[in-house]
């Protein structure tokens, strides 16, 4: 047993701390921040990186990711032009942040499309608020997640969107993480972002995380705060070269009557793991998560996800489809916490997984905690495999095999992308996210 | 490890333990504590052969390596396996004279399940007449099964006449490390069952621990020990509805089954262990129990049935490792909880052959303040081509302030399984009551129908006069829980 249990306490995190202690020296955080990032420090090295038999990384392995040598992506790099134009969704170009490495560039910003309904501010600026400092204080305490924690103690930069409240606006706002990378050791950045929508607005919501170069881990925390009547409507779309490992950490909080919606797409790469924490903290909200990932030779991706129904009268409904080839891994798991005093909450979750080959591996957890007896919760789980009998049927209308099996597993993933509401990334992943399917 | 170093001469010392080094055992009890000279002086004391003192020792060796689990769902107080005494020889109970000196609220409770007198008698340790003389019916039963081949005998009389057939199986499911209460079973358990059918052998009768002789309390550490040769079968019963208390807090069995090439166990459990006092919990029994069944052959076929009814917290996942190609597997379970119980059960159905099925039926139920979870397992590993597995696992709530839970894992490593996973909750509504009760039916009459109806799936896998004890038992249970 004991060679399963964490090694000598310290041993894998001491590098990160030792990059801390650097961040420290050459970018000191102003005096609000610091006190917080020294608070997640603490609480990362209380928490410490996870070893093979803990419970919320059960399907992940991280040997391979804590076990390198990482330096932290220098300021000031800048991605060719070419490239980071392709990254903007059409119709973004006015609308667009962006963070490359994990800081803010209002250089290459532009959200001239948004003008008088958001407010950009530099993370650190933000902070100046006493209500977000304890909201960051207490979520830190609560963190669970040693990743989360890790870009908490590092955080200096990133980017605080509030939408004024009854705004609106028509176009999408476009959240772009940019990673460029290295050509030689593996590198190490933490994008941060804030956004929150005052009461009764509506936010359109883009993230797309992408790198221009391989050989960096992206460790992302976004919180996202919607008051009283507030919508958001989100795509977040994670595009990595495989040679990188994505962590990002989603905290969703709804006050009443609040709308969040997304939709999630991952390509995979060496290692992703996405991990949604909501929490429905007042009647009437509503979350619906939907997600996609189409993988196939080594790549992998992780969800893990929870959901607090915190309150009576909330909605929740998920949907993953994974379709997995070559000797990918993908996993979902997902817990459902409907609190005491919750009732009539709704809540369903179903995950579907598509598997291609015998290599891979396809690994399920829908987990339900209910504290309330009026309530309806539901969750299911499938894993299998085209379906003999469709393709018969396909064939005998004269389709060929390949054509047969590519219509079957795209419409699969389909059935998500088309919950899309942007038709501009909608059609960006029909095209390159389904390409992965064709023989 | 100071605690251990506990020698011979500290144990002799106490004065309640007689285990000494003259021939007259008389002994009772061991002083509390855990060591390996009380591992020795166990299997010393039973006389075992050399082979089961090393798997004691090695499954000892390995507990002190071990860590108490900590991932289930379920909190209680920090156990002192120091303060627990880990032999004590069966004790005869104090017959009563007639059936008017037990307890009333015992009676009324073997009224409402409607177990016959003559059974009562016996449950209530009643000096029983000539008619239902347990002994007798063991020794018609035990003469039955003699003819057709059939062993059932207490384990650790297996481990004298057949130890040949102990050492060939046992621990090859549960390993001695397998888990942290599992390893204590195998070194310090003291007795329990044993089971071998014979190859192209239908068990005539339903083996029961009933019926064994010696019945008396097993102890706290039971070992159950079943194997089905080829193209056999057999049903087996555990446990029985009636009320059962003990002193032992903590009750760590383990049972093993292994089935091979055709053949067939189903193994049903009815627990009701004294779940401690309604609202502080005090006295009820911890049961951590190793269920596990290896599908050792081909077509062969496991089926577990439970329903778990009574102690503080249940700690229990019998489980399937189906090894052998088109071997089945199943798990049908009713947990009730109720006051402040815990229970963390489920199963594992480990897909190793080829075309091997298995199917889950879980049902939870939770009452007042207590916490029912759910956790199964379904793994299939690369090799395991076309496994099939459907799992369901329902949850009913009584009251706002108990707590239902859901944890499957499900774990696929090849293209060609079909894996389906559902749950529900739901709750016994005033309104179904009221629909019952607007129609002349009495409101207990209401429970009892809602409940049956939600687990009718389990019991029809009961044996059929369990079936009728567990229906009533789980609206027994519900009485005061729902309105």
């Amino acid at each position: 047993m004991s060679g399963t249990v964490k090694e000598a306490p310290g041993q894998a995190e001491t590098p990160f701390l030792e990059l801390h202690k650097k961040f420290l020296q050459d970018t000191p955080p102003p005096g609000a921040v610091r006190g917080l990032a020294e608070a997640a420090l603490e609480r990362f090295s209380v928490l410490g990186f996870p070893h093979r038999k803990h419970e919320m990384y059960t399907f992940v392995g991280t040997q391979d990711l804590v076990g390198q040598a990482f330096e932290l992506s220098g300021e000031g790099a800048t991605p060719e032009q070419e490239f980071l134009r392709a990254q903007v969704v059409p119709g973004c170009e006015n609308s667009v942040l962006v963070l490359v490495d994990g800081h803010y560039r209002a250089d290459l910003s532009d959200t001239s499309a948004l003008a008088g309904s958001i407010g950009v501010v530099p993370f650190a600026e933000a902070l100046s608020d006493s209500g977000l400092q304890n909201y960051f204080k207490d979520a830190i305490d609560e963190e669970n997640d040693v990743f989360a924690a890790l870009n908490a103690a590092f955080m200096a930069d990133g980017v605080a969107i509030t939408l004024k409240e009854k705004a609106a606006p028509e176009a999408p706002l476009q959240v772009l993480c940019v990673s460029t990378g290295s050509t030689g050791g593996p590198v190490l950045n933490q994008p941060r972002v804030l956004i929150q929508v005052q009461p009764l607005a509506e936010l359109k919501l883009i993230t797309s995380f992408c790198g221009e170069r391989p050989n960096y881990f992206v460790n992302a925390v976004m919180d996202i705060l919607v008051q009283e009547g507030g919508q958001v409507s989100a795509a977040q779309v994670q595009r990595d070269p495989f040679e990188a490992w994505h962590f990002c950490k989603t905290r969703v909080t709804l006050a009443g009557d609040s709308r969040f919606f997304t939709v999630g797409a991952s390509y995979g790469s060496r290692l992703v793991r996405h991990h949604y924490d909501a929490r429905l903290k007042a009647p009437g909200a509503e979350l619906s998560l939907n997600a996609v990932s189409v993988l196939g030779g080594q790549e992998q991706v992780h969800q893990f996800v929870r959901i607090h129904h915190e309150a009576p009268h909330c909605t929740s409904h998920q949907l993953f489809k994974n379709i997995v080839d070559g000797k990918s891994r993908v996993s979902v798991d997902g817990t459902v916490i409907v609190c005491t005093g919750a009732q009539l909450t709704y809540s369903d979750q179903l995950i579907n997984n598509l598997m291609l080959s015998d290599d891979a591996h396809a690994d399920n957890k829908p987990n339900l905690m209910i504290f309330a007896d009026d309530v309806k919760c539901t969750h299911g789980a499938t894993v299998g495999q085209v379906s003999p009998d469709q393709m018969f049927y396909l064939k005998t209308r004269g389709l060929s095999e390949k054509t047969a099996k590519e219509l079957l597993t795209k419409s699969f993933a389909a059935s998500v992308i088309d919950t899309v509401r942007f038709p501009a990334v909608a059609a960006e992943l029909k095209k390159s996210l389904l390409k992965k399917l064709e023989a | 490890m100071a605690e251990n170093e506990n020698t011979v001469s500290d144990v002799l010392d106490d004065k309640s333990y007689k285990y000494g080094f003259t021939t007259k055992v008389e002994a009772e009890t061991f002083a509390k504590g855990l060591n390996e000279d009380v591992i020795r002086a166990i299997s010393k004391k039973k006389n075992e052969p050399e082979f089961m003192l090393d798997f004691r020792l090695k499954a000892y060796k390995k507990w002190l390596t071990m860590k108490e689990p900590a991932w289930a769902n379920v909190h209680y107080n920090a156990i002192d396996y120091q303060n627990i005494s880990y032999f004590s020889a069966p004790k005869p109970k104090k017959k009563l004279e007639s059936l008017d000196e037990v307890d009333p609220e015992v009676l009324k409770t073997f009224e409402k399940l409607g177990i016959p007198l003559d059974e009562q008698k016996r449950l209530a340790n009643v000096a029983v007449d000539a008619v239902f003389d347990s002994v007798s019916v063991a020794t018609t039963h035990k003469k039955k099964l003699m003819e057709v081949g059939v062993i059932f005998c207490p384990i650790s009389e297996a481990l004298q006449e057949y130890p040949e057939l102990v050492e060939q199986y046992l621990g090859t499911v549960v390993p001695v490390g397998d888990n942290y209460f599992a390893a204590l079973n195998s070194a310090v358990f003291t007795d329990g069952s044993f089971v071998y059918i014979p190859p192209g052998t239908v068990c005539p009768m339903e083996l029961s621990t009933y019926f064994r002789i010696n019945t008396e309390e097993t102890g706290q550490f039971e070992r159950t020990l079943i194997i089905c040769a080829e193209d056999s079968s057999v049903s087996y019963l555990e446990g029985c509805t009636a009320p059962q208390f003990d002193t032992n807090q903590l009750h760590a069995a383990v049972v093993e089954l292994i089935a091979l090439d055709n053949a067939d166990i189903k193994y049903s459990t009815v627990q009701n262990w004294y779940s401690g006092d309604p609202e502080t919990g005090k006295g009820g029994i911890f049961n951590f129990v190793t269920k596990r069944g290896k599908c050792q052959g081909k077509k062969s076929k496991i089926s577990w049935t439970q329903v778990e009814t009574g102690s503080a917290i249940t700690w229990k996942y019998p489980s399937c490792i189906l090894q052998g190609d088109d071997s089945v597997g199943e798990f049908y379970s009713v947990a009730l909880t109720n006051g402040i119980m815990q229970a963390d059960t489920g199963t594992k159905m480990i897909h190793l052959g080829n075309n091997t099925r298995s199917s889950i039926i879980s049902k939870g139920i939770s009452a007042d303040r207590s916490s029912n979870s759910y956790r199964g397992q379904v793994k299939v590993a690369k090799n395991a081509k076309n496994a099939r597995n459907y799992s369901q696992c329902d949850s009913m709530l009584v009251g706002d302030k108990c707590s239902a839970h859901t944890f499957p894992y499900i774990e696929s490593a090849n293209s060609t399984v079909q894996l389906e996973h559902e749950a529900s909750t739901s709750k016994i509504s005033e309104e179904q009551l009221f629909y019952f009760e607007s129609r002349g039916i009495s409101r207990e009459n209401a429970i009892t129908a809602v409940i049956n109806g939600f687990c009718k799936e389990v019991f029809r896998q009961l044996p059929m006069e369990f079936a009728v004890e567990a229906q009533k038992l789980l609206t027994l249970k519900l009485e005061n829980s729902v309105g």
